[in-house]
C-alpha cells in the first residue's frame, strides 16, 4: 500500500537552527562593539579556550538526552584536575597524572550511575550529592592550597601545536568526532536515545537500560577526567575551585545546542555550536571589559534567548 | 458453554493453548480458571467490557504477567511463559496501545533495536543493511517508506505499522493486538485489515481486542468473550448475533440497589451545552442537566467522558460550541468555573482533588477561602467551624477535623472533596468516576449524599464505567462512543444492555 502522507519537507529557513542564528549573531556583535575580536590569534584564543567546555558538554549531551543530568560535572574536574597535577607532580609523569585523573573522574561517573540507574535517586538530587562530595575531596587533597610546580609535559600540552593546530584544538576535535561516531553510528549510541525516548522499548528487546545508564554517566566522568588533565595544563597548577560553576556552562551549551530535556532528542552539532557560543559571548564580554559576574548572567540569557528563538519557529 | 470447541478449524491442533490460567492481584481475581486456544493463520477476537480481564490475558500471553496457576501448550506441547524473553521465543508478539517505539531514532533502528546487523568495527552498525533489512521487512507487510524516516516524523497509524514490522522481524507467529484501530480513520483502518488479511494469508495467528462489534463480525473467525476474569463462552461470529454478544458480555446478576428519589419533574435548566468540540478529540457534545437531576455520561474508557467534564470545567480548551451555566454563556479557566458554582470531582482524587498531607479541615475549605475569608486573611477558628459542620452534614468519618486527609478510607475521601465544592456553594456537580476504589457499603453512602445534593436543588453529571450504578442512580444518562454523544437513555431505556450496545460500535 502506498502511504500518502508522509514526511513534509521542512522549509530550509526554519531548518536553520536558534543557536547557529545565536552564534552569528554574537560574531556579528562582538566585531562592532569589541576591538580585536575578529583577529585571528583572538579568534584562536576563543577556541582554545572552549575546548574544556567541549569535552563536559559533550558528554553532558547524553546524559541530558537520557532526561537525566550531571550537576557534578564542573566540581569532579577540578578533583581530577587537582588529581593530574598531584600524581604528575610526584611521578613527573603526564600519562600517570592522567591515568589517575580518568580513574577519579570514571569512578565519579559510576557512582553517579550507579546513584541514578540503580538506587533511583533523581539525577539532579544524585549528582548535587557526588558534587558537594567531590568539592570537599578537593578541599582535602589540595589542602586548600594551589598545587604547583608541575612537570612541563603536563603544562606544554596546552601550549602544544600539531600542524600548526594548538594540541588542545585537535583534541577537542578528535573528541568530537568520537563522540559523533558514538553517538551515531554504533549500538550504544542507539541505545542512548531509547533511554530518553523510550525504555521500555530497551527492556523488550532485552536490553539492560541500567547498565547503559551507568555506562553513559561513566562517560561524563571520564572525560571530566580528560578535561582535567588540560585544566591543569592551562593553569599550569591544581588549583581547588578550577572547575566552578562549569556544569552551568555545559548545561548551558548542551541547552542552547537544542537538545531537548525529553524523549531523548539530541544534537551534537547543536551542543558543539552551543560551546562556541559560550565562548564567544565570555570572550567578547572579557574584550570590552565587563566583570566575570555579568558573564554568568549573560549566559544564563543566551539560554533564553537561544530556547525562545527555538521556541518561535517551532510554533510558526 | 461449548467447551469442545475445535471445529472445523483448518488445523487440528492449536498453535497455542492457554489451560486454567489464574492470576490474582491484591483484592482483586484478574483472571480466574481462563482457558483460550489460538490456531495457525487465524483471527481470534478477544471481547468483553472494561475490566473483564482482556489487558491481564494478553499480559501473561506476552510473559508481562507471570500467572498464578495454568499451563501453556505450544503446537501440543507444554511450555513455560515466564517472562517476556520465553514469549519472544515462541514467536509471540504484543503490539501495545502505546507504541513500544523510539521517537528519534529512525524506523529501521526501531525495527532492529537490539538486533541490530554489526559493523565492521567493533560497536558499530552496518548502515546499509540495517537500512536494506528494514526494507525489506517493510515491504513483506506492504508499507512503503523510506526506513530511515524518524518514527518521530510519523503519524500513529504509521506508527502502528512499524509495530507491526518490528514484530514480523522477529519471526512473530501471533501477533496480539489491543484495538488497534482506536486511533485510526477509516481508511487507514481498511489499510490495516489488508494488511491483516495478507498476515493471515502468512499463518500468523492474531488475537484482535476490540470494542467494535464490526470488526469483530469483518474480522475473526473465532470470539472469546470474558466478563469479571472468566471466560464466559468461545463462539463463531456465524452463530452469534451482536445483541447476544453483548448479553454475554454483561449479563451478570448483580443485586445492588442504591437509595435514590428520582425527580418526579425535573427542575429548572442548569447546564446547557451546545455542540461543544474540544481539541482533547470530542466533537459535537449536546449535554442538557436540570436542578435536581443525576443525569449520567457513560461510554468506554477513551470514548471522551472524561474530556467532556474538563471541557465543561474550562481545563481544556473549546474551540467551538456553547456552554450555558445558569442562564449565561460561560467561557474560562477552571477557577472562573468553580466561582460561578460549577465543581468538577476528578477520577483520580488522591492526585486531582486532594492535598494528601493535609488536614481535614484544610481540605474541606481550600475552593471556598474566597468566600470564607474575603479580607484575605486566614482565621483558623472559622474555617474549623466551616470543615466542622461540613463533617456533620456528610458524615465524614474522621476522628477530628485535624486529621490527615491521607490517612482516611477512599469513602470519606471522597466526602471529603464533594465537601470542598460544598462549602464553595457549587450548584453543579461533575463526577468522573466517584466509586472508584470505594467498597460497596461507602458507594451507597456516597450516592446516598449525591442524592441529597440534587433533592436540595443542586445537579450532577456522573462519570462511570460500571454501568450498574449508572442505571440504579442516574434519572437519565448521554452514552458516548468516540468523541461523540452515540445516544441519550430515558429513565426507562436505562439498561446495561443499552448502554453497551449505544457505546459499541455496532455491525
Amino acid at each position: 500500500m502506498r502511504e500518502a502522507a508522509v514526511v513534509s519537507v521542512p522549509n530550509p529557513l526554519q531548518r536553520i537552527p536558534g543557536v547557529a542564528i545565536v552564534l552569528v549573531l554574537l560574531i556579528a556583535l562582538f566585531s562592532v562593539i569589541a576591538p580585536g575580536f575578529l583577529s585571528v590569534a583572538n579568534l584562536s584564543n576563543v577556541l582554545v579556550q572552549s575546548t574544556i567546555l567541549t569535552m563536559l558538554a559533550l558528554p553532558m549531551t547524553l546524559i541530558i538526552m537520557t532526561e537525566g543530568l550531571d550537576l557534578s560535572m564542573g566540581a569532579v574536574l577540578t578533583l581530577t584536575s587537582l588529581c593530574v597535577a598531584i600524581v604528575s607532580l610526584a611521578t613527573k609523569s603526564m600519562l600517570l597524572g592522567l591515568g589517575a585523573g580518568l580513574l577519579v573522574g570514571t569512578a565519579f561517573g559510576v557512582a553517579n550511575g550507579w546513584l541514578v540507574a540503580i538506587l533511583g535517586i533523581p539525577p539532579f538530587v544524585a549528582t548535587l550529592g557526588t558534587l558537594g562530595m567531590a568539592q570537599g575531596l578537593s578541599l582535602i587533597v589540595s589542602d586548600g592550597q594551589s598545587v604547583v610546580g608541575i612537570p612541563h609535559s603536563v603544562r606544554d600540552i596546552y601550549s602544544a601545536t600539531l600542524l600548526g593546530i594548538p594540541v588542545p584544538i585537535v583534541m577537542a576535535f578528535v573528541t568530537y568526532a568520537a563522540f559523533h561516531g558514538l553517538l551515531y553510528h554504533t549500538r550504544f549510541g542507539t541505545y542512548i536515545f531509547a533511554l530518553g525516548g523510550n525504555r521500555e522499548a530497551l527492556r523488550y528487546a532485552g536490553l539492560s537500560p541500567n547498565k547503559l545508564l551507568i555506562a553513559v554517566y561513566a562517560l561524563g566522568g571520564a572525560m571530566a577526567g580528560i578535561a582535567g588533565l588540560l585544566m591543569t595544563a592551562r593553569m599550569n597548577s591544581g588549583h581547588p575551585t578550577a572547575g566552578l560553576g562549569l556544569e552551568f556552562d555545559a548545561i548551558a551549551a548542551v541547552a542552547v545546542g537544542g537538545t531537548s530535556f525529553e524523549r531523548g532528542n539530541g544534537w551534537l552539532l547543536g551542543t558543539l555550536l552551543g560551546v562556541l557560543s559560550v565562548g564567544v559571548l565570555r570572550n567578547g564580554l572579557n574584550l570590552i571589559s565587563l566583570p566575570s559576574s555579568v558573564q554568568v548572567a549573560s549566559v544564563g540569557v543566551l539560554v533564553i534567548v537561544a530556547l525562545f528563538l527555538d521556541g518561535l519557529r517551532s510554533r510558526a | 458453554m461449548s467447551d469442545a470447541l475445535p471445529i472445523e478449524v483448518t488445523s487440528p491442533t492449536p498453535l497455542l493453548e492457554l489451560r486454567g490460567i489464574s492470576k490474582e492481584f491484591p483484592g482483586v481475581k484478574a483472571l480466574d480458571d481462563v482457558s483460550f486456544a489460538v490456531y495457525p493463520g487465524e483471527v481470534h477476537m478477544l471481547l468483553g467490557e472494561n475490566g473483564a480481564g482482556k489487558s491481564s490475558l494478553m499480559k501473561v500471553l506476552c510473559g508481562a504477567y507471570r500467572a498464578d496457576a495454568g499451563e501453556f501448550y505450544y503446537n501440543g506441547e507444554k511450555v513455560a511463559i515466564s517472562s517476556t524473553a520465553d514469549a519472544q521465543k515462541l514467536g509471540i508478539a504484543v503490539i501495545f496501545q502505546e507504541f513500544s517505539l523510539v521517537p528519534y531514532l529512525d524506523i529501521a533502528q526501531n525495527i532492529f533495536l537490539g538486533r541490530e546487523p554489526k559493523g565492521r568495527i567493533p560497536g558499530t552498525i552496518d548502515r546499509r543493511r540495517i537500512l536494506a533489512d528494514a526494507r525489506r521487512v517493510l515491504d513483506t507487510i506492504g508499507f512503503d517508506i523510506d526506513p530511515s524516516t524518524t518514527v518521530d516524523k510519523l503519524g500513529v497509524a504509521q506508527q502502528q505499522m512499524v509495530e507491526i514490522a518490528k514484530a514480523i522481524s522477529q519471526n512473530a507467529r501471533i501477533l496480539v493486538m489491543d484495538e488497534p484501530t482506536a486511533a485510526l480513520s477509516d481508511r487507514e483502518t481498511e489499510l490495516l485489515f489488508a494488511l491483516i488479511a495478507r498476515l493471515k494469508a502468512d499463518g500468523v495467528s492474531i488475537v484482535y481486542i476490540s470494542h467494535r462489534m464490526a470488526e469483530v463480525f469483518a474480522l475473526g473467525d473465532r470470539i472469546t468473550v470474558l466478563r469479571d476474569g472468566r471466560r464466559i463462552d468461545g463462539v463463531k461470529p456465524a452463530d452469534v448475533s451482536p445483541d447476544q454478544l453483548v448479553r454475554m458480555m454483561v449479563g451478570r446478576n448483580v443485586d445492588m440497589t442504591y437509595p435514590r428519589h428520582f425527580a418526579e419533574k425535573p427542575g429548572e435548566l442548569l447546564l446547557e451545552v451546545k455542540g461543544l468540540t474540544a481539541s482533547t478529540g470530542i466533537s459535537d457534545i449536546n449535554i442538557e442537566v436540570r436542578r435536581g437531576e443525576i443525569v449520567g455520561l457513560c461510554g468506554l474508557v477513551g470514548s471522551g467522558r472524561s474530556e467532556v467534564a474538563r471541557a465543561i470545567f474550562g481545563a481544556d480548551p473549546v474551540t467551538s460550541g456553547e456552554i450555558i451555566f445558569d442562564g449565561k454563556a460561560i467561557s474560562g479557566e477552571p477557577d472562573l468555573a468553580a466561582r460561578r458554582g460549577i465543581a468538577l470531582i476528578p477520577e483520580s482524587r488522591k492526585s486531582e482533588g486532594l492535598a494528601l498531607l493535609r488536614s481535614v479541615s484544610d481540605n474541606l475549605v481550600v475552593s471556598a477561602l474566597k468566600k470564607l475569608f474575603p479580607s484575605g486573611l486566614f482565621d483558623q477558628r472559622s474555617a474549623q467551624r466551616t470543615a466542622d459542620g461540613l463533617i456533620r452534614q456528610l458524615r465524614i468519618a474522621t476522628p477530628s477535623a485535624r486529621q490527615t486527609v491521607g490517612l482516611l478510607s477512599g469513602g470519606n475521601q471522597q466526602k471529603v472533596v464533594i465537601g470542598k465544592w460544598l462549602a464553595a456553594g457549587s450548584k453543579l456537580f461533575i463526577f468522573d468516576e466517584p466509586t472508584r476504589g470505594i467498597d460497596i457499603g461507602a458507594k451507597s453512602e456516597i450516592f446516598a449524599l449525591i442524592d441529597r445534593l440534587v433533592a436540595e436543588g443542586a445537579a450532577a453529571l456522573m462519570i462511570s464505567s460500571e454501568q450498574i450504578e449508572i442505571c440504579h442512580v442516574c434519572d437519565r444518562a448521554y452514552v458516548m462512543r468516540e468523541g461523540r454523544i452515540a445516544g441519550h437513555l430515558t429513565r426507562n431505556e436505562l439498561t446495561e444492555e443499552n448502554i453497551v450496545r449505544l457505546g459499541m460500535h455496532h455491525a
